[in-house]
């Protein structure tokens, strides 16, 4: 094998830009890779940039073999898998850096090209946000120039290639654009889609210990959006049903799996009007699906309603989807209790929170009714120094007793869970149910925006005669967390609401108009899928959308743009009709009387000229030099005023 | 008569199957297309177009970020799938209309000896208002030069052929083509100009000394004491050197006359290929070029006697081109 020579310095025309695009390609995904793979990255970059700068020899084969087996082992280790956008995408990194060291050829940097067009698609399959249009667009005119530069002869200025890309990626724009609309998009995918982007979720969880974890996320990020048809409930009626919590042990609620009930109309009998609303849920990874309680019909497909009333679908939801829902405010569960579903919800593990047990046979031996004791517990927590707060201090074993008798500080899921304890304990069932409450309305787009900070959890109790009927010990403790959002209901919590200024009334105001535009995009271009695309089509006059009249349509529409792409190409190299210097010379053909044979350059036909016309010498090689300057060399007036001269002699011969 | 040399298959079947099915796909776009003039405008329909390797990984590429994209029902992914697609259906169009248009014409080709190549020049011209990008010329065995071509502008394009005998070498036909804009696609067009280029033989390496002159003083005629043995004033020919011209005597009377020398007739000498010391007429021929080539060099004066051809003594370049084009074709079949 030859010793590895030193690189000639002829892809500093190129390199730069192929690096640039693989910069940019990996931009997005640096907050999720490991540091080190950044860095070698970076370093790879760096390194291979000053090899060609410096004209140094590429690094040894079994240097490039030993670091690229030292990387694929440190990316197995880091995720133990390597399948997955996650570390997809850190192998593609580390792909493009080793690749980078192995850069000789010029045409080796297509395969860095390729690299960093599939880390844009990742980058795009993790996430999705209004800027990552322009990202992505910015992301292949970069790609795509830097291709230009690896193409293109050594000597063509950056300026022409910028020029080029951009004029290509114009072209291919109407091409996009019809291709999106008109693809037909199908509802199920063709493999499972392995969804992990590392983030820890977001949403609920599927369990509640209250006092394990001492704080309440207050995160601002949008749980899902909601559009009404007509009339908006009131703030306390915003209570959004998700699932239910029935077992507790000692510690921690957790729920049944989720599985079919009985049919809507089985569970629940509605009272008054109904509300109609359309919801836009951000994927979840959880098979929960939020409703404004109670939910009465929905369209989301394969999509149940559970025995303690909580919608589920057979799916878990990891993309934002939108479904509409109708919902009645006031309902009676229509179910019957067994007596031993009524034992199951009334179980509490004997051994814990013993004080909490005692303290309810107490409660309920000197109440009257099941509901003149709820009605004292309400009243206890209402009366008695207890209080809301988003940072209670820990439990410790006996969680509820600690609470309820000690530490008397927490939030939604401190009362919900002793209140459900203080029931269960006197016999009466109930539950929790977690979901959210509140929303807030954007004036700019007319939707309400329900956050994750609106999470809450609250409670069910069963009461003969009525069925299952929903107690709130929040809003005993903190009214204002139920009637104005957790916010308002905090003592410390001014910083947090919006303060009347001018300035944040309008930064305020910017917030909404940003959100408003996040709907729309998630709605139309995000959501864009065959719901969509139905009513898109119809919209535009195609009766009876189907994929295969979509289709014929989508290559009559291609075939019809390329034609007009081509006729643009056409005209853009056509030769200009009107050549001044060519009519200019076949003036003087005419007059010398001789005819110019097929195939004769203007130089043969002067030295003809000479002999058998009747001019000067001189004129004519004026003429030839001056129409062959004229016609062929660069843009020179004065060539063409010289030729104009001396025909016009010519022509007064 | 020396021409390209065909290639031989280099191994396997598939090559040859190749490079047979090329062969007729040539011959065909030559019947089609017949003989061009050396001056021929590219129309698009005889500019074609194929995918490259680069071409045809890009298009599983986006094809495979397709089922991707219905997969996870990404629109974004989507959008760029189809941008990369259409990029892809742009890049045939610009590629073929690169070449749309083009004015190749025929620049001429220098004679060379027998062993080098043989340099064919040919102008493209670009007649459009925009430029055209990464251009070039190929025979089936060299390239030339990959240029970009700016509005209105003509450039010189060198394609090399390699030459191993003597007489009339032809290029039947070479291709101009291009990758532009992102080598996803190669677009070409064959045209058939036969261009013919003269090969003078190849100067023998070891020449026997040429015949003796006839003044048999062999010391040189021209150096520059010589030239003040003025003898007088004779008509100008073709070829004479510019520096014997006698420019004030053209001053006065407009006409161009020639200086003569003392001794330059006396001095000259007769290369006869009768006379050259060996039997085998290629040989002959080769020492006969290498003995021009030298006499030219010391501007000696020199005569050429071949059967039946006879060039009188003198010397200049016109003279030898003459001389050597004598010794390229002697005795070949009329071309």
């Amino acid at each position: 094998m030859a010793r590895a020579r030193g690189t000639d310095g002829s892809l500093l025309g190129s390199l730069p830009w192929t690096l640039a695009a693989c910069v940019f390609s990996v931009a997005p995904h640096v907050q999720f890779l490991p540091v080190w793979i950044s860095t070698a990255f970076l370093f790879c970059g760096a390194w291979r940039y000053l090899i060609e700068r410096r004209r140094r020899p590429l690094p040894s084969t079994w240097l490039r073999i030993l670091l690229a087996l030292a990387c694929f082992l440190g990316v197995l280790s880091t995720y133990s898998t390597i399948s997955g956008v996650g570390p997809g995408s850190a192998l593609l990194t580390i792909m493009a850096a080793l690749k980078l060291l192995e850069t000789r050829a010029r045409r080796d940097q297509f395969v860095l090209l390729f690299i960093a067009i599939f880390l844009v698609m990742s980058s795009l399959l993790r996430e999705q946000y209004l800027w990552s249009l322009p990202y992505l667009l910015a992301a292949v005119f970069l790609i795509m120039t830097a291709w230009l530069r690896v193409s293109a002869v050594a000597t063509q200025p950056t300026r022409r290639s910028f020029a080029t890309g951009g004029r290509l990626v114009l072209y291919a724009a109407p091409l996009a654009i019809a291709m999106w609309i008109l693809f037909p998009r199908i509802a199920t995918p063709f493999w499972a889609v392995p969804m992990d982007t590392g983030t820890a979720t977001s949403g609920l969880s599927d369990s509640m210990s209250p006092g394990d974890i001492s704080s309440l996320s207050l995160s601002n990020a949008v749980a899902f959006r909601a559009t009404f048809e007509d009339n908006i409930p009131e703030q306390r009626d915003r209570y959004w049903r998700g699932l239910v919590l029935t077992i507790f042990n000692g510690r921690t609620w957790t729920s049944n799996d989720p599985f079919a009930g009985p049919r809507v109309h089985e569970q629940v009998a509605p009272i008054g009007d109904p509300v109609a609303y359309q919801i836009t849920l951000e994927p979840t990874r959880q098979q929960w699906v939020f409703a404004l309680d109670m939910p009465w019909s929905w369209t989301l497909p394969r999509t149940f309603m559970g025995p303690q009333q909580q919608l589920a679908r057979a799916r878990p939801i990891d993309q934002r989807i939108s479904y509409d829902a109708m919902s009645y405010l006031n309902y009676r569960t229509d179910v019957d209790l067994t007596d031993y579903a009524r034992s199951w919800y009334a179980r509490v593990p004997e051994q814990s929170n013993t004080r909490t047990q005692a303290l309810a046979r107490e409660m309920r031996a000197s109440a009257a009714s099941d509901a003149a004791y709820i009605q004292a517990v309400l009243s206890k927590f209402h009366e008695e120094e207890y209080f809301y707060t988003l940072g209670p201090p820990p439990l410790g074993s006996n969680p509820v007793d600690r609470f309820l008798f000690d530490t008397r500080r927490g939030f939604c899921e401190h009362y919900a869970s002793a209140f459900a304890i203080l029931m269960r304990a006197a016999g009466i069932p109930a539950r929790v149910v977690l979901g959210y409450q509140g929303g807030e309305m954007n004036p700019v787009g007319g939707h309400m925006i329900v956050r994750q900070s609106d999470a809450h959890a609250w409670n069910e109790v069963w009461l003969d005669g009525i069925g299952w009927y929903r107690v709130d010990p929040t809003a005993a403790v903190a009214p204002d967390r139920i009637e104005s959002g957790v916010s308002g209901s905090l003592l410390d919590g001014a910083g947090l609401a919006w303060g009347l200024s001018a300035s944040a009334a309008f930064l305020h105001r910017l917030t909404m108009t940003w959100d408003a535009m996040n709907a729309k995009w998630n709605e139309w271009v995000l959501g864009y899928g065959p719901e969509n695309q139905k009513r898109f089509m119809e919209w535009i006059g195609m009766d009876d959308p189907g994929w295969r009249k979509m289709m014929l349509t989508l290559i009559a529409v291609v075939a019809a743009l390329l034609v007009m792409i081509s006729g643009l190409l056409a005209l853009r190299y056509r030769s200009p009709k009107t050549d001044r210097a060519a009519i200019l010379y076949k003036r003087f053909v005419n007059k010398a009387g001789i005819e110019l044979r097929t195939g004769e350059t203007p130089v043969v036909f002067a030295r003809r000229a000479a002999s058998e016309s009747p001019f000067p010498a001189e004129l004519i090689d004026e003429i030839t030099s001056t129409y062959l300057n004229a016609r062929y060399g660069p843009a020179d007036p004065i060539a063409m005023r010289r030729l104009e001269s001396a025909v016009a002699a010519v022509h007064r011969q | 008569m020396s021409s390209i040399p065909w290639p031989f298959p280099k191994s396997g079947i598939a090559l040859s199957l190749k490079s047979a099915a090329g062969r007729r796909v040539r011959r065909w776009a030559r019947k089609r297309q017949g003989v061009d003039p050396s001056i021929t405008r590219l129309r698009p329909g005889r500019v074609y177009i194929l995918p490259t390797g680069v071409g045809l990984v890009y298009a599983l590429m986006t094809f495979a970020m397709l089922l991707g994209s219905m997969n996870y029902n990404n629109n974004l992914s989507f959008v760029l799938t189809f941008i990369l697609a259409g990029l892809g259906f742009v890049s045939m169009h610009q590629c073929q209309r690169n070449l749309v248009g083009l004015e190749l014409s025929f620049a001429g080709v220098e004679p060379v000896f027998a062993g080098q190549p043989a340099k064919f020049r040919v102008a493209i011209t670009n007649h459009s208002k925009n430029a055209r990008h990464s251009i070039g010329l190929s025979t089936q065995f060299s390239a030339s030069d990959v240029q970009d071509l700016s509005p209105g502008e003509s450039r010189i394009f060198t394609l090399s052929v390699a030459t191993t005998g003597r007489g009339w070498i032809s290029l039947e036909r070479f291709s101009i083509r291009t990758l532009f804009p992102f080598e996803l696609f190669r677009s070409w067009a064959w045209l058939h100009m036969d261009l013919r280029g003269l090969v003078y033989p190849h100067p023998a390496d070891h020449a026997p000394p040429p015949p003796p002159t006839q003044t048999a003083h062999g010391h040189r005629q021209h150096d520059a004491r010589g030239e003040e043995d003025f003898a007088g004033l004779r008509k100008y020919h073709e070829g004479d050197s510019p520096r014997h011209v006698a420019w004030k005597a053209y001053a006065r009377t407009g006409q161009l006359l020639s200086k003569q020398f003392a001794g330059a007739d006396t001095s000259s000498q007769w290369f006869d290929f009768e006379a050259v010391p060996t039997d085998d007429t290629e040989l002959r021929l080769s020492i006969l070029t290498r003995w021009i080539i030298e006499a030219d060099r010391t501007s000696e004066d020199y005569g050429l006697r071949l059967s039946g051809r006879e060039f009188p003594p003198s010397h200049g370049e016109s003279h030898r081109q003459r001389c050597l084009e004598a010794l390229a074709v002697f005795e070949l079949a009329e071309n």
